[in-house]
Order: C-alpha cells, then sequence, then structure tokens
C-alpha cells in the first residue's frame, strides 16, 4: 500500500512539475494573454521567421496549428469547438466550406497590400470577387519525368503519355478530376467540361493508357519517383517541386495543352475569434518582401506579382512553376460542377480503374 | 541439445534485428547532415540542436508526457476501483455482462471513439484543448486497466479476506493491508499500459485536439505531408533513450525489491 501511495504521488508531482514547466515556456514565449491568433495551415507551409516577425510588428502572439487533408480541417471547424482565426484550404474545399456557411466574409477595406496581387488569380469561379478568400500559394498538374530513364527525351505534351515507350511507366494521383482533366485536355477539351460525348471520349481515350500505367497511388508518389522507381509521374507541381529537391535528375513540365491551375487561399473560419488580427496577418502575408520570403521557402508560385520582381531570377525565371502567359492562358481552375457531375466523374474514374487490372 | 540451442539463437538474434532495425536506421540518421534519409552524408548535431532550440516542438512533447502521466495516474485509480467493484458482483451473469462491456471499449476502432468524443465534447460545450485531450485518454485506459487488475483479484484465494476478517479486520483494513498489496502487480501494469497508450495513441487524440494544444504523434503526422525533417529522428532518439532509461531502472528496482522476497521464501 505504502508503495502505491509513494509511487502515485510522484507521478502526480512530475506531472505538474511538467505542467510548470509548460505553462512557464507558454508564458516566456507570450502565449499567455488575450491577444492571441490562432493559424491553421498545412505543416512546413510557411517560413517560420516571418510568424516572429509578424509577432514583433503586431504585438500579437500566433499560435501555429498544423492540418494534413482539406477534409481534416473542414470537418474540425464544422464541428467548433476551437478557434481558427485564419486557415489555408485549396479552392475545392473553399466552395465546399461556402456552401456550408463556414466562412467569414473578408473586408478588402483592411487589405491594403492587396493591390500586390496579379489580376489573373483574383475573381476566379470558385470564389467570386474574392469575397472570402485571399490567394496564397498557386500551382499546376503536370507531369514529373526522368530523362535519364528515358533515354534523354523531353516530355511536352499530355499526348506524349500514350507512347508504347512508356509501358508500365507511368505513375498517377489518386484523383478523379485529375486523372479525368489531363484526358480531356489531350483532346482539347476543358477539364470542365460536362458534355456526356466528350466525357466518354476521354474515358475511352484513358482506358488505352491502361498499358502504360504502372499504378495509382496516393501521397507515396513523391517518394516512389524519387526513388525512381518509374520514369514518368501525373502530379501537383508543389509536389514536384519537393520531388526534383530530392532527385534533381528528374524535371517537370506544364504540358501544352493545357492543365489545371489550383490555388490554397487564405480564410476566416466562422470560429474565428481575433477577426482584426486575423485581417492584420493576411496583410501582413500580401507584403511582397514577405511573400518573396515564404516562396523561396516553402517553394511554391506565389500570386504575389510584386513579389515576383524580388525573387531572384533562377526562381521567377523557372517556367516549370512560373510558366510563360502562353501556358498560362490554357490553364483552368476547376469549376465545382455540382453533386451529380461530380459523382459522374467519380464514375468514370473508377471504371478506369477498373480496368487497369 | 546443443544443436537446437544454436537454432534457437539464431532465431532470437533475427527476431531482435527486425524488431530493432528501423530504430537503429532512424537514430543513424538523425546524426545525418544531408536532410533526406536517402544517402548519409556526414556527422552532424545540427538536428538535436534544432530540437531544443524549437520551443514549440519542446512544449508538445511536455504536453505529450504530462497528459500521459495524468491519464495513465487517473485511469488506473479507476480502473482498480472498477475492478473491485465487477468483483463485488456476485451475480455470475451480470458480471459477465459488465466485463463484455468493458472488453467492447478496449476492440472498438479508435477513429470511432475519437470521432465519438469530438461530437460529444462540441455538443456539451467543452473547449478542445488540454481538458478533451485529457479526458478521452483516460476513458480509453480505464478498460485496460481494469482487464490488467481483474485477473489478479480472480486470482486471489476468498479465504486470504475470510482470515483477515476474521484475525478483526475492518473493510478498510481489508482493502489497504490485504487485497490492494496482492494486486500491486496488477495495478502497475495497467499504469504502464496506461502510459504507454497515452503516449502513442493518435487516432483519438487527432480529433480532440484544438486551441494551440497539441501532442507529439499529430505534430509529426502533420509534419509528414512535407517529408520528415531529421529533428523528428532527432528528438525520437532523445524519447527511445529516455524510456531505455525508464526500462533499465524499474528492472533495477524490480531487482531489489524482489531479492529479500525471496530470501524469505527459502529458496
Amino acid at each position: 500500500m505504502k508503495q502505491l501511495i509513494r509511487t502515485f504521488s510522484i507521478v502526480f508531482l512530475v506531472a505538474f512539475a511538467l505542467m510548470y514547466l509548460t505553462s512557464y515556456l507558454n508564458k516566456s514565449q507570450g502565449y499567455s494573454g488575450g491577444n492571441t491568433l490562432t493559424i491553421y495551415n498545412w505543416g512546413d507551409y510557411i517560413d517560420p521567421e516571418l510568424i516572429e516577425q509578424f509577432e514583433e510588428e503586431s504585438g500579437m502572439k500566433v499560435i501555429y496549428q498544423t492540418f494534413d487533408s482539406n477534409e481534416a480541417m473542414m470537418t474540425k471547424i464544422a464541428q467548433g469547438g476551437t478557434t481558427f482565426d485564419v486557415s489555408v484550404p485549396s479552392e475545392y474545399a473553399i466552395s465546399k466550406m461556402k456552401e456550408e456557411d463556414l466562412l467569414l466574409p473578408i473586408d478588402h477595406a483592411k487589405l491594403p497590400n492587396l493591390k500586390h496581387i496579379d489580376d489573373r488569380f483574383l475573381d476566379l469561379s470558385f470564389d467570386p470577387d474574392n469575397r472570402y478568400s485571399i490567394p496564397y500559394f498557386w500551382g499546376t498538374v503536370g507531369i514529373v519525368f526522368n530523362p535519364e530513364l528515358l533515354d534523354g527525351w523531353q516530355l511536352t505534351s499530355w499526348n506524349d503519355l500514350w507512347d508504347p515507350r512508356l509501358r508500365n511507366q507511368i505513375l498517377l494521383v489518386d484523383g478523379a478530376r485529375e486523372v479525368m482533366g489531363f484526358g480531356l485536355n489531350s483532346l482539347h477539351y476543358s477539364l470542365n467540361d460536362t458534355n456526356e460525348e466528350h466525357l466518354q471520349e476521354a474515358k475511352r481515350k484513358l482506358g488505352e493508357l491502361t498499358p502504360n500505367v504502372k499504378a495509382i497511388v496516393g501521397d507515396e508518389i513523391k517518394m516512389l519517383l524519387a526513388g525512381e522507381e518509374a520514369a514518368v509521374g501525373v502530379v501537383w507541381s508543389g509536389d514536384a517541386s519537393e520531388i526534383m529537391d530530392e532527385n534533381d535528375k528528374l524535371d517537370y513540365v506544364v504540358p501544352e495543352e493545357g492543365s489545371n491551375l489550383w490555388f490554397d487561399n487564405m480564410v476566416i473560419p466562422k470560429t474565428a475569434r481575433n477577426i482584426d488580427g486575423a485581417h492584420a496577418f493576411i496583410n501582413f502575408m500580401l507584403d511582397p518582401e514577405h511573400a518573396a520570403q515564404n516562396a523561396e521557402y516553402v517553394g511554391y508560385s506565389t500570386p504575389n506579382k510584386d513579389a515576383l520582381a524580388l525573387l531572384p531570377e533562377e526562381i521567377s525565371g523557372d517556367t516549370r512553376f512560373y510558366p510563360e502567359d502562353a501556358v498560362t492562358e490554357k490553364l483552368e481552375v476547376y469549376d465545382n460542377l455540382g453533386k451529380r457531375m461530380l459523382s459522374h466523374y467519380n464514375e468514370l474514374f473508377l471504371e478506369f480503374k477498373m480496368h487497369k487490372k | 541439445m546443443n544443436k537446437t540451442l544454436k537454432w534457437s539463437n539464431i532465431y532470437l538474434v533475427v527476431v531482435f534485428a527486425i524488431l530493432y532495425a528501423p530504430i537503429v536506421y532512424l537514430m543513424v540518421y538523425s546524426f545525418n547532415s544531408g536532410g533526406t534519409m536517402h544517402s548519409f552524408e556526414g556527422f552532424t548535431l545540427e538536428w538535436y540542436s534544432e530540437v531544443f532550440s524549437d520551443t514549440r516542438l519542446l512544449i508538445i512533447v511536455l504536453n505529450t508526457f504530462v497528459i500521459a502521466l495524468l491519464s495513465a495516474a487517473i485511469s488506473t485509480i479507476l480502473g482498480v476501483i472498477g475492478a473491485l467493484a465487477i468483483r463485488h458482483v456476485r451475480r455470475r451473469h451480470s458480471r459477465n455482462a459488465l466485463m463484455s462491456f468493458n472488453n467492447v471499449l478496449i476492440v472498438s476502432p479508435d477513429v470511432i471513439i475519437g470521432a465519438s468524443f469530438l461530437i460529444l465534447f462540441t455538443m456539451i460545450g467543452i473547449r478542445l484543448g488540454f481538458t478533451s485531450v485529457l479526458l478521452s485518454h483516460i476513458a480509453f485506459s480505464v478498460p485496460i486497466v481494469v482487464l490488467m487488475v481483474l485477473p489478479k483479484l480472480q486470482e486471489m484465494s476468498p479465504s486470504l479476506i475470510d482470515a483477515a476478517r476474521d484475525l478483526g479486520a475492518s473493510s478498510f483494513d481489508v482493502l489497504t493491508k490485504v487485497v490492494l498489496p496482492f494486486i500491486k502487480p496488477g495495478i502497475f501494469a495497467g499504469f504502464f499500459m496506461a502510459l504507454t497508450y497515452s503516449l502513442d495513441d493518435f487516432a483519438v487524440t487527432f480529433f480532440v485536439t484544438g486551441n494551440g494544444f497539441s501532442t507529439l504523434s499529430v505534430e509529426i503526422y502533420s509534419r509528414a505531408r512535407q517529408g520528415v525533417s531529421l529533428s523528428i529522428n532527432a528528438l525520437s532518439t532523445l524519447l527511445f533513450l529516455f524510456t531505455i532509461v525508464l526500462v533499465i531502472g524499474y528492472y533495477f528496482i524490480n531487482r531489489r525489491n524482489s531479492r529479500p522476497a525471496a530470501k524469505e521464501g527459502g529458496r
């Protein structure tokens, strides 16, 4: 009995000592006051120095939390119980959150730095007039390839994927819109096409691709491509830059037929408490110098045209991630096709996946 | 005889190699100056200094330990009381039913438990954070403690209690001087099981963290999207060494305690 009491007293003592230490650390970091700003972002998606800088300039303390998928983030916000002031969902998630009334409108008068954003990235179909979201990073869907494994062949178009030389060499991301999208693009249709004939045509064409497809995979596609398990992969440009960081033999191309343009935008969830702070933070991130610093750290493409001018030539001149106008014009943002059309896309993609075996 | 011994030795070596290889691999790369797990480029302590300079990560580690210690201790107390109560139920049917309810909670998937806690907490208005994580960890640890303590209770001969009563012990004396010392190993086993469950639980914790409060498992998972940094390797190495020290300490305490008992047994 004595031993039990002694052991458990020690356990409680240690726990409370640790708790005291945590609160001391929290206090020394300044997290105790009411003046905090909670940011909910993808893991490692901001330069930590910028957070420190923002804390110094605004006097606010930032609580930074991370998520790994739009779906997880939406569940947390929809359930309430948390107070996230700023979050960074992707474009399809934004239109979904808008429909479910999870976002607060953004007051443009509080964002003088909004003028630095390139007009091309404003007022898009998923959020007209940018009432609820401000661009953070953008990117494309394209082809990562390994010229060394392909005898120096430089891919340039979606139609190259059908080449018999690529037999059993292609990895695809497991996304209905992405795969159906390049099927449509390869036929020079829009990737938001809802014409049944065009969709069937795209599906037939994708069916012919199956001998070349090695696998349809999730996030591990980055690891597989960097490890040279396959010569070609269809991925998002953000993933591509990470893959190329790990293995510099690889190259990335935005196909000439056109492709998808994706966004991660800053929003203010309806759970926000510190709405002024959220606006101040968004405005801070829109400042060209801060946006440039962030783009250099994260490695994704910035929508901030004045930040682009500040970036070194080797980044801003990289046409793989900042494509020329001729390519950009052909890029399309996913429209919200509605539930029925979306499940039709999913069905066609599923049929394609079943044909594979 | 000699031959079988050899084979069993080889088998043991292989098993332990499989068990420890990933950990050794992770530890070796925590000293890699290259920055990735692909190739070892040179020795550096950079990742360790990064761990200690990252206050946010340290706070998360401390949080993880506070939650683990508190939830394990509280759930051990609750679990022991629960096991005593189940033992007290006279009718065989009801006792089995209670046991089954206890076991259902152990085998039900963590995701389901986590999601139900999320819904419950938001419904009754508990803000997600320290309290919600602590409560849910206590909740999923109690059934484990019960399961560890009950067999010990069943092992105990009822005549022990009868004898104590005949010698004039009150109910409280019976509990503290006879029952609790007898089931002590079960209590400790339950405590350590609860501790490890709480330390590495991801699925439940993921749902109920919020407002700046996070634990290690959730943090590492959300970092994994961008590729896990080697500072996580460094941190894992430190935690692994820490647990090794704990296990060695536990071993020595046990040896010291069991020696006099062995003498008393006359062996």
